[in-house]
């Protein structure tokens, strides 16, 4: 189930992204499963189809979904490769902390600082 | 009803509808749930027009009689006059027409006051995957459905097959008929299929997925197919096609009772699509 919160703080289309990308990661929506159209979703939940259109383009972008023109939108087997993407990078987050003589606590609460901050692109300087 | 008043509203305001959708909820496994004024609404609505659903078919049939009757052609003059019969046809066209715009306008109504009732809401729930025709009609009924009109539309182009040009006339009528349900049904199936979700929580979510299972098993049920040639056919052909018509109507109703029976209830379809997901 997805809810929509207009009270909320948090853009609908965060809300709608972060339930979709949750429900995928945790396998409760299984790879190949079918989503609702954009325009049906956007009825449904009584958003924009704007709104849901740019949630489904991050989620693509995050490789949990794909769009097949015709057929719709399923959930992708590339949430495997968003955990695969996840190993690599904290691999050399290991390396750069090594580096730099940090220790395993303090590497641990900067990750979950960033986690909880939603800061989560390793770009970031 | 005090004037602003819409009716929808003042029938949510009823304790009557309240009760009733109290024992809705309870009839389909959700008896813990308290209900709400705007599940009273929707399913006073829904009661409303499955009633005037029921009324059409029925109101359609005796029209199709009419125009048979009226337009029969007598036995001195067994092949009719035929611009005379173009009318009657034409005039049938039109009632199954009608009958698909009445039965389009009932839908929309039912669309309007969940729109309504939707936009009210603070807070918005759906599903994560689309529900399909299999989720809510299921396989057994569609396929029972279609099975229905194809073996109604193949003995109605056996009676065109008669001799009497009177029998082929009311077989025309039921073609015509037919294919007026059959645009019906699909329109309507296709309304329940793709109107919008009305829910804001797991339990309302469940609740509309069962009204939606409830009408599309309502409109697939081939009642109204059954009853069409009494209009017509039954009057003018032979009596193997009463026969065989009377064979088919006794095992489609043997096959639905089956299919009802084998089928989950709709209460356990709607949980199960909403709590597995």
């Amino acid at each position: 189930m997805i809810v929509i919160d207009s009270a909320s703080p948090v853009p609908p289309f965060e809300q709608l992204r972060a339930q979709l990308a949750r429900q995928i990661r945790s396998h409760t929506l299984a790879v190949g499963t079918r989503l609702p159209t954009i325009r049906r979703l956007a009825a449904n939940l009584g958003l924009a189809a704007n709104t849901v259109g740019r949630a489904y383009r991050e989620l693509e972008e995050a490789g949990l979904i794909e769009t097949r023109r015709a057929a719709g939108s399923f959930v992708a087997a590339a949430g495997e490769k968003g955990r695969e993407q996840a190993r690599r990078a904290a691999a050399e987050y290991a390396a750069v902390i090594a580096g730099a003589g940090i220790d395993t606590d303090e590497a641990i609460r900067i990750v979950r600082a960033a986690l909880t901050n939603g800061t989560t692109t390793p770009s970031s300087p | 009803m005090p004037k602003g008043t819409t009716p929808n509203s003042a029938r949510s305001m009823r304790p009557a509808d309240l009760e009733r959708a109290g024992v809705w909820l309870a009839g389909h496994g959700l008896a813990d749930v308290r209900p709400t004024p705007l599940l009273a609404m929707r399913l006073a609505v829904r009661r409303s027009t499955r009633l005037a659903a029921h009324v059409l078919p029925a109101a359609f049939i005796i029209v199709a009689a009419l125009i048979h009757v009226t337009h029969r052609p007598d036995d001195t003059a067994a092949d009719g006059s035929w611009p005379y019969r173009h009318w009657s046809l034409l005039a049938l066209t039109a009632a199954a027409a009608g009958l698909v715009l009445a039965q389009s306008l009932l839908d929309r109504w039912v669309r309007r006051v969940d729109r309504r009732a939707g936009a009210t809401l603070p807070r918005r729930a759906a599903h994560p995957v689309r529900l399909g025709w299999r989720t809510v009609l299921g396989g057994p009924r569609a396929a029972f459905a279609v099975a229905t009109f194809a073996g109604a539309t193949a003995l109605a182009i056996a009676a065109l097959t008669m001799r009497d040009s009177t029998a082929r006339y009311a077989a025309l009528v039921l073609l015509i008929a037919l294919c007026g349900i059959a645009v019906g049904m699909v329109v309507q199936l296709r309304h329940i299929l793709t109107h919008p979700v009305v829910a804001d929580d797991e339990v309302s979510l469940t609740a509309d997925l069962i009204m939606r299972v409830e009408d599309a098993r309502e409109v697939a049920a081939p009642t109204v197919v059954w009853c069409l040639p009494i209009a017509s056919v039954f009057d003018t052909a032979l009596g193997w096609w009463n026969a065989a018509w009377l064979v088919f109507v006794v095992l489609g109703a043997g096959t639905l009772a089956l299919i009802t029976a084998r089928t989950a209830p709709s209460g356990t379809v709607a949980r199960h699509a909403t709590s597995g997901r």
